[in-house]
């Protein structure tokens, strides 16, 4: 008996932004890669140096934008049912994870230039002792979720 | 009780020690450095200097005394404090947790105590704690009474609130701190847990590195070519020597435990779990039963064959100043057969079994691939960068076999209407009792690996302290651990779930 996947996918933007953060990683090394590049020529370094630096950016490249954004996407998928939220995500080792309303402790959405431009945002839920991420949601349906988690999530009796 | 109060002015001097003690490898090194002849004046200048530091100090921890006021006020114990600026720090009776003692070996001549106030850990638990240096054990007795009359009462309003009628309360006034002995530490344990804590080996190393900061002073080459000689004359000279230092330092790491543990016993207080240990500074832990988290055995791999464990309790909140206190101990040194028939007086509600479902055979290898394959990364450079010498690590693989074995073994659930007890291992072994409303969430991982082979990994996470603390079984048969998320989910959701077994698959 296979457990049922959560119901919900996040935005198909998320992997815009996630392609996107891909590109400004690349760049980055990119400029470092040149940076060691032209070290390396001045100063007559292993030519090892210069194959690293040029391979380094494309293999990030081809890594962080074409390949685990699609993978992070399709895996990830959460639901929000009135007692329990659950959550699956991973690329290489897939996490399912349980949260009973009752645990939660508070929500919070957050979104940073990048996101409030794709008008995408990040959803943690906090227990008493773990976060929850679920990353670029719509932010939408993030602030409603948010909104029905902290309604759903009733305060504890016990002491934590 | 409302006017203002100063701590005893002993606390002076303690906060002087303290600072000092804080300040001591800074000195040291000072005294260190300055070893060479003295000729002028300015050679002296650093130990005048230092001499100048410690009046300030001595002078600032007298400051501090002074400016230490406490009270207690409209049900908060208030405290005014601050060298320069003055800080305020009131805290509401219910939110103190509760209070515990410290005697110091300051304290115990004058019959003082030292008393940490204990609040319910949030996140800022850091900051809402309060340390009373030195008060005499009367004022302690009476803060403390004071304190749990007025949550008494708070308590009562509220379950009058809540029910509309009030509780009876039964006025069992001032049978305080009697309570029930649940358990002593007898010597016999004490000793054995210096002997198998891995403590001689801590003196040992301690002292190699105490001995190699005087390299200047001992001539190490003459000293090594002397010990030729006596290895040369003969083994038996080694041998006893050897045995001599090992020796000695087991006793220092029976003397360093029987400090600590001396006396440690248990005992039950109403809802609070009392624990006093130690010989020259004997401390005083409260634990609120409704705090306590989880129960965790621990097995190293000394422990285990003698059948002995430590059990601590995860506990909510807490102490984040103390250092040591990162696991309460509940029972340092137990046989873990006896350790239930203690733990049910504590805990009734818990179920002590250790009857569990482990790992599926298939798992062996992969217990054994990872770890292996781990070594290998250590292993491989080890041999070439020091052949041949370096080839000796290949003795690490047999060790990681077994090691692996013992890992797949350990491995293991037990699930019960409302606990969730796992055993597992790194080098220890571990066996944690959760009850359901206490794990705060619960995981189920799968590499692809693990998929191809049914098996999954399940983590669960109870609160421990301001942080949480994550248990882990690995390489468990996929069905278990599905078992064990349907078990975790609220009420009402096996039957979304049959729902969705109802329809036809995808």
């Amino acid at each position: 008996m296979e457990r049922r996947e959560p119901n919900k996918r996040i935005s198909e933007r998320a992997l815009t932004v996630w392609k996107l953060y891909g590109w400004i990683s690349t760049a980055i090394l990119g400029v470092i890669g040149i940076g060691v590049i032209t070290l390396s020529v001045l100063f007559n370094w292993s030519y090892w140096f210069i194959v690293g630096a040029a391979a380094i950016p494309i293999l990030n490249a081809v890594l962080f934008v074409y390949i685990f954004p699609t993978l992070k996407w399709k895996r990830w998928r959460y639901e929000v049912r009135e007692e329990e939220i659950e959550l699956q995500h991973g690329i290489f080792i897939v996490k399912r994870t349980l949260v009973p309303m009752v645990r939660v402790q508070h929500v919070d959405t957050e979104q940073g230039p990048i996101l409030r431009k794709y008008r995408l945002a990040t959803i943690s839920i906090s227990t008493a002792a773990t976060v929850h991420q679920i990353p670029a949601l719509d932010i939408d349906e993030a602030d409603s979720l948010r909104d029905s988690i902290s309604a759903l999530a009733r305060v504890a009796k016990d002491d934590v | 009780m409302s006017e203002e109060k100063r701590l005893h002015p002993i606390s002076a001097v303690i906060n002087f020690v303290k600072a000092l003690r804080e300040a001591l490898i800074p000195i040291v090194v000072l005294i260190f450095l300055n070893q060479g002849e003295r000729n002028s004046f300015l050679d002296y200048l650093p130990f005048i200097g230092m001499g100048v530091f410690m009046i300030i100090i001595l002078f600032l921890g007298i400051l501090k005394w002074w400016r230490f006021t406490y009270r207690v006020e409209e049900g908060e114990l208030r405290i005014e404090y601050g060298l320069f600026v003055k800080k305020k720090r009131y805290i509401p009776f219910e939110r103190i947790q509760s209070l515990n003692y410290s005697e110091g070996i300051f304290h115990r001549p004058l019959k003082l105590v030292k008393i940490k106030v204990e609040t319910a850990g949030t996140s800022n638990s850091l900051e809402s704690e309060a340390e009373l240096t030195a008060i005499t054990k009367e004022e302690a007795n009476e803060l403390n009474s004071f304190i749990s009359k007025a949550k008494k009462k708070i308590k009562e309003r509220i379950e009058v609130d809540e029910d509309g009628v009030p509780i009876e309360e039964e006025s069992e006034q001032e049978e305080e701190v009697e309570g029930k002995i649940l358990y002593k530490m007898s010597a016999k344990d004490l000793v054995i847990m210096a002997t198998t804590s891995g403590g001689a080996g801590v003196v040992i190393s301690g002292l190699l590195i105490f001995l190699s900061q005087f390299s200047e002073f001992i001539p190490y080459e003459t000293v090594m070519d002397e010990f030729m000689d006596v290895v040369q004359s003969g083994i038996l000279i080694v041998a006893v020597t050897v045995f001599i230092v090992l020796f000695f330092a087991w006793l220092i790491a029976v003397a360093m435990t029987f400090i600590r543990y001396a006396s440690f016993t248990v005992k039950l207080v109403d809802k609070d779990l009392v624990i006093t240990r130690g010989l020259l500074e004997k401390k005083q832990t409260t634990i609120p039963l409704n705090r306590i988290q989880g129960i965790r055995f621990n097995q190293n791999l000394l422990r285990e064959p003698f059948k002995y464990a430590a059990v601590t309790i995860e506990s909510a909140g807490g102490s984040a100043l103390e250092k040591d206190s990162n696991t309460i101990r509940l029972l340092p040194m137990i046989r873990s057969s006896e350790a239930p028939r203690i733990l049910e007086e504590i805990l009734p509600e818990y179920e002590w079994s250790t009857d569990f479902t482990g790992a599926p055979k298939r798992s062996i290898f992969r217990y054994m691939f990872w770890n292996l394959l781990f070594i290998s990364f250590i292993i491989a450079p080890v041999s070439y960068f020091f052949y041949p010498y370096g080839l000796l690590s290949l003795l690490l693989y047999p060790l990681l076999a077994g090691l692996s074995w013992l890992q797949y073994k350990s491995a293991g659930y037990r699930l019960s209407e409302d606990q969730l007890t796992v055993q597992f291992r790194v080098f220890d072994k571990q066996i944690v009792y959760m009850k359901k409303k206490r794990i705060q969430s619960l995981e189920l991982k799968e590499t692809w690996f693990q998929r191809k082979g049914r098996v999954a990994t399940l983590s669960a996470t109870i609160k421990s302290y301001i942080a949480g603390s994550v248990n882990t079984v690995n390489h468990l048969d996929v069905k278990d651990v599905e078992k064990v998320m349907e078990w975790y989910q609220p009420e009402t959701a096996p039957r979304a779930a049959k729902q969705a077994e109802a329809l036809p698959e995808e």
